[in-house]
C-alpha cells in the first residue's frame, strides 16, 4: 500500500535516531516497481492484445441513482493508460533521484489506473460490475480486518498472536452454536466475542505467565481450536443441523442517504452491524493506540517493558488485558463468518483467513489503518481472481488462486521491505 | 485488595486453562478411530468392513458421507460391525489404511481419488486384504475394485435442462478445486448446454467453466466459507440464473447468495438430491446430478460379504443408474410441459451412443 512513509507521529521513533545527522538515501524501490507495473500493462495491451469493447457496470438493478456503464475499447483504454503510467513512473523516479519521497496518493492513484486498465484488457467484450466487485471485497476483508487489528493490539503491547486463526474460528463457532440456539443473532455476537476472549486466555495465560514461547503457544492454540470445533461440530451440531447449526443471519441495515450513494453507497453503507461495528473498531483502535493513555501505556510495554514498569505501569496485567481485548475483536471477526456470511458452521471454515491476517498485520507495520487497507487489497485481490473466474478470462485456475498471494507477496516485498515490529514483542517479561 | 484480587484471577485463569486442556484431552480420544466397539465378538461372521475418508470427513454432506452411509447399511444387513477411520490430512492416508489392515479387516472401502497411492500400496502389501477404491480407476490389482461414476453423462442431463429453464440465457456454474472428478460435472453440463443450443437454435451461455480451454471459476477449497458465497456472487453478477456448485458443501454458500441476491435463482445440486437434504432451502433446487454412490458401495459390501468380490471394475452411468438427474420436485411447474421428454430421448441416445457425452476427466473405459 504506502511507500516508505516518514515517521509519522504515532509511529514509535527509534529514541537514538533523533536529532543524528542523516546521509540523504535515494531510495528505487517504488519507481522500480513502478516501471515492472507500466512493462506487465503494455506486455498485456501490445503483445497479448485483445480488442472489442468492456463493460464497466457502475450500478446494480436496484440502486436508487443509477449511472450509466462505462463502455471502455480495450485498445484505446490500453494506450491512455500506458501513456499515464508511464508519466507516473518517470515522475516517480524524478522524486526518487531528488531523495524525495514518492507520496501516498501517487501509489494509490499509479493503482487505480492500472487496475483500471488491467480490468478493461481482462473483461474485452465482456462486463464486469465495478459494485459487485468492491462489494465482495469488503465482504471478504472484513475478518482479515478484525483479526488483523486484534493482531495488532496483540503484538503492540508485546504478545505474539499467531491464535488469530484460532481466534476467528473459536468466534466463528460459537456465535453459530449460541444463535442457533437463542435464535438471537445479536446473542451470537456475544458468544463470539467470548469465544475469542477463551484463546485469548489461553494464549496470555502460557505467554505471560507461564512464558512459553508465543509462536508456538499460537501455533499450538490454532491447532487445538481447529480439532476442537471439528470434534464438536461432527458430535454435537451435525448431530441435530436444526437445532445447533441454522443461526439466524445478521440483517442488512441501509443507512439512509448514505447508502444512495452511487458505487460506494452500497459497498460501504448498506451492509450488517458487523461490518459498522468494524469501522468503529477500526476507528476506535486507531485513536485509542495513538492519542489515549491506554494506547501510550499499551505501546510502552510492547515497547521497552523495563521503562514501562520503572514508571508503574502493571506490564504483565496489562499484557493480559489487552491481549484478552485483541481476542474479543478476532473472535466478533469470526461470527463474520457465520452470521454475517454464510450463516452455518463448517469445519474449518476460515480456511487461514488468521494467517491472511497475521500478515496483513505486519504489511500493515503494526499500525490499525495501514493493516486495514492492507486486508482490503487482499479481499480486492480475492475477489478479483472470483470475477476473473466467472467471466472466463481464459487465465488457469490454479494461477488465479494463486492471486491474492502473489499480489500480498509483492506488496509486501516491494512496498513495505524492511519493518521492525514493537521491540518487546515475543519477549515475555521477567520481572527482576 | 489488589494482590488478592490478581491471586483469585491468576488461580482462575489456572483452572479454567485446565478445563480446557481436559476438553481438549476429550476431543482427542474422541476423534481417535470411533467405531472401535466391536467388543464382545458379536458379530454375525468374521467378515469385517471397513472405511477411509479423504480428508473431508465423514460429515462433509458428499461423497464420504454417502460412501460411509453405503458402508453402514451394508454392515447393518450382514449383521457386522464396520470399522471408520476419518482422515484429517493427506499424510494420514496410508497410516490409517495400514491401521485397519492390521485390525483384522478383510474388506476396506477407501473413498476418493486422493487415497489411490495409498491403497496401491497396501494392497500390493496385503493381497489377503480386498480393498474398494472409490473415484479412482488406475489401479490395477487382483483385490482392488475400482468404482468411478461417469457423472458427465448426468450432468449433460442436467446442463440441458439448465439451459431450458433458464430466463436469462446464463447458467453458471463453480467447483472447490480442480480435481477431475469436480470438472466432469462442470463438463458435462457444459456440453449440456451446448447440445440444448445447438438443437434449439438458442445461445446459453455458461459462466464460470470454458471446458475448451479447462479453466473457470474454483474456491480454492471445499470449505462452505465467505470465499464460496462470493464466488456465487460473481456469477450472480454475470446474470446466471441457475447455479450449479460442484464440491461437498460449498452449495450452502451459494444458497446463502442466492438468497442475498433476492433474484430468482435456481440451483443444481450434486452427488445427492439436495431436495431431500438441504432442508428449508430446497425450493431452490430446479434437480440434482445423482452419483449412486451410496446403493453402489452397499452392493459391493454386501456381495464381497458373502464372498462373491471380484476387481472388476465398476463404472456407474446412465445405463446402469450408477448416475442420473432428480426429480424437479418444486420446479415441475415451471420447466417447459416437454422438457422431461426431451430428456427421457437424450438419455436414450446416451445410452445407445447415439449422443456422446466426454469429458477430459471421463473414466475411461477398459
Amino acid at each position: 500500500m504506502s511507500v516508505t512513509t516518514p515517521n509519522t507521529p504515532h509511529e514509535t521513533v527509534d529514541p537514538v535516531d533523533d536529532g543524528l545527522e542523516k546521509a540523504v538515501v535515494k531510495k528505487w524501490k517504488a519507481p522500480i516497481a513502478f516501471a515492472i507495473f507500466v512493462i506487465i500493462s503494455a506486455l498485456l495491451f501490445f503483445v497479448a492484445r485483445r480488442d472489442g469493447v468492456t463493460e464497466l457496470r457502475l450500478s446494480a438493478e436496484n440502486d436508487a441513482i443509477k449511472l450509466p456503464s462505462i463502455e471502455a475499447p480495450v485498445m484505446a483504454t490500453g494506450i491512455v493508460v500506458v501513456i499515464l503510467l508511464a508519466l507516473m513512473t518517470a515522475g516517480a523516479f524524478w522524486l526518487a533521484n531528488q531523495a524525495k519521497r514518492i507520496p501516498l496518493w501517487l501509489t494509490a492513484v499509479f493503482g487505480i489506473v492500472f487496475m483500471y486498465g488491467f480490468l478493461t484488457w481482462a473483461g474485452a467484450d465482456k462486463s464486469i460490475p465495478i459494485t459487485g466487485l468492491l462489494l465482495g471485497s469488503v465482504a471478504l476483508s472484513a475478518p482479515l480486518i478484525f483479526g488483523a487489528l486484534g493482531g495488532v493490539i496483540s503484538e503492540r503491547v508485546g504478545v505474539v498472536n499467531v491464535a488469530i486463526e484460532g481466534q476467528l474460528l473459536a468466534g466463528a463457532f460459537l456465535s453459530a452454536f449460541v444463535a442457533s440456539i437463542t435464535r438471537n443473532p445479536f446473542a451470537g455476537l456475544l458468544a463470539a466475542i467470548v469465544a475469542g476472549v477463551l484463546v485469548s486466555f489461553v494464549l496470555a495465560a502460557f505467554a505471560i505467565k507461564y512464558l512459553v514461547d508465543q509462536v508456538i503457544v499460537g501455533v499450538v492454540l490454532n491447532v487445538l481450536v481447529a480439532g476442537l470445533t471439528s470434534f464438536l461440530y461432527s458430535t454435537v451440531l451435525s448431530s441435530n443441523t436444526e437445532a445447533f447449526n441454522t443461526p439466524p443471519r445478521l440483517p442488512r441495515i441501509p443507512i439512509p442517504l448514505l447508502s444512495d450513494i452511487p458505487i460506494l453507497g452500497r459497498v460501504l453503507f448498506d451492509q450488517t452491524i458487523i461490518i459498522y461495528l468494524m469501522y468503529i473498531a477500526i476507528a476506535l483502535v486507531f485513536y485509542g493506540l495513538f492519542f489515549t493513555k491506554w494506547g501510550l501505556r499499551l505501546r510502552a510495554v510492547g515497547e521497552h517493558p523495563q521503562a514501562a514498569d520503572t514508571v508503574g505501569i502493571r506490564v504483565n496485567s496489562t499484557r493480559f488485558w489487552n491481549v484478552s481485548i485483541a481476542g474479543a475483536i478476532a473472535g466478533l471477526g469470526g461470527a463474520y463468518f457465520t452470521l454475517g456470511s454464510v450463516g452455518g458452521f463448517t469445519k474449518e471454515m476460515t480456511a487461514g483467513a488468521g494467517f491472511i491476517a497475521l500478515a496483513a498485520v505486519i504489511f500493515g507495520r503494526w499500525d490499525p489503518i495501514r493493516a486495514t487497507l492492507a486486508a482490503l487489497l487482499f479481499g480486492f485481490a480475492t475477489n478479483l481472481q472470483n470475477t476473473l473466474g466467472a467471466i472466463g478470462s481464459g487465465v488457469p485456475s490454479e494461477f488465479l488462486l494463486m492471486l491474492p498471494y502473489l499480489v500480498t507477496i509483492f506488496a509486501v516485498a516491494g512496498l513495505v521491505g524492511q519493518v521492525r515490529g514493537p521491540a518487546a514483542s515475543g519477549k515475555p517479561y521477567i520481572k527482576s | 485488595m489488589e494482590e488478592t484480587l490478581t491471586i483469585t484471577f491468576r488461580k482462575a485463569a489456572a483452572s479454567s486453562l485446565a478445563g480446557v486442556g481436559l476438553v481438549a484431552l476429550l476431543a482427542g480420544c474422541g476423534s481417535a478411530p470411533s467405531s472401535d466397539n466391536t467388543s464382545g465378538g458379536a458379530a454375525a461372521s468374521d467378515f469385517l468392513p471397513c472405511i477411509v475418508s479423504d480428508a473431508g470427513g465423514f460429515d462433509d454432506k458428499s461423497f464420504n458421507q454417502s460412501s460411509y452411509e453405503g458402508l453402514v447399511e451394508a454392515a447393518d444387513t450382514l449383521g457386522v460391525e464396520p470399522k471408520d477411520v476419518q482422515s484429517d490430512k493427506e499424510d494420514d492416508y496410508a497410516p490409517n489404511i495400514t491401521n485397519l489392515v492390521d485390525q483384522g479387516c478383510g474388506l476396506i472401502v477407501t473413498v476418493g481419488f486422493a487415497l489411490a497411492d495409498a491403497t496401491k500400496a497396501a494392497a500390493e502389501e496385503n493381497t489377503d486384504v480386498d480393498f474398494v477404491m472409490l473415484d479412482d480407476n488406475s489401479i490395477d490389482l487382483e483385490n482392488v475394485k475400482p468404482v468411478v461414476y461417469d457423472t458427465a453423462q448426468a450432468a449433460f442431463l442436467a446442463g440441458y435442462t439448465a439451459a431450458a429453464y433458464s430466463k436469462t440465457g446464463v447458467v453458471g456454474t463453480f467447483g472447490g478445486s480442480q480435481f477431475p472428478t469436480v470438472t466432469i460435472f462442470m463438463d458435462g453440463f457444459a456440453d449440456g448446454v451446448a447440445y440444448f443450443n445447438e438443437q434449439k437454435s438458442k445461445d446459453v451461455k455458461v459462466v464460470g467453466w470454458d471446458v475448451k480451454g479447462q479453466t473457470g471459476s474454483f474456491t480454492g477449497g471445499f470449505e462452505a466459507n465467505d470465499t464460496a458465497k462470493q464466488l456465487a456472487n460473481a456469477l450472480i453478477d454475470q446474470n446466471a440464473d441457475v447455479l450449479l456448485p460442484v464440491g461437498g458443501p460449498i452449495f450452502l454458500s451459494a444458497i446463502e447468495a442466492v438468497k442475498d441476491s433476492g433474484k430468482d435463482i435456481a440451483m443444481i445440486g450434486v452427488d445427492a438430491d439436495l431436495y431431500e437434504t438441504a432442508a428449508a432451502d430446497n425450493g431452490l433446487f430446479l434437480t440434482s446430478i445423482l452419483k449412486q454412490m451410496k446403493s453402489g458401495v452397499t452392493d459391493i459390501v454386501e456381495a464381497a460379504g458373502k464372498g462373491d468380490f471380484d476387481a472388476t471394475p465398476y463404472v456407474g452411468t446412465l445405463e446402469n443408474d450408477g448416475v442420473g438427474i432428480a426429480p424437479f420436485h418444486d420446479y415441475e411447474s415451471k420447466v417447459p410441459a416437454d422438457l422431461q421428454g426431451e430428456l427421457d430421448t437424450i438419455k436414450a441416445g446416451i445410452i445407445d451412443g447415439s449422443i456422446t457425452v466426454e469429458s477430459p476427466s471421463s473414466p475411461s473405459t477398459k
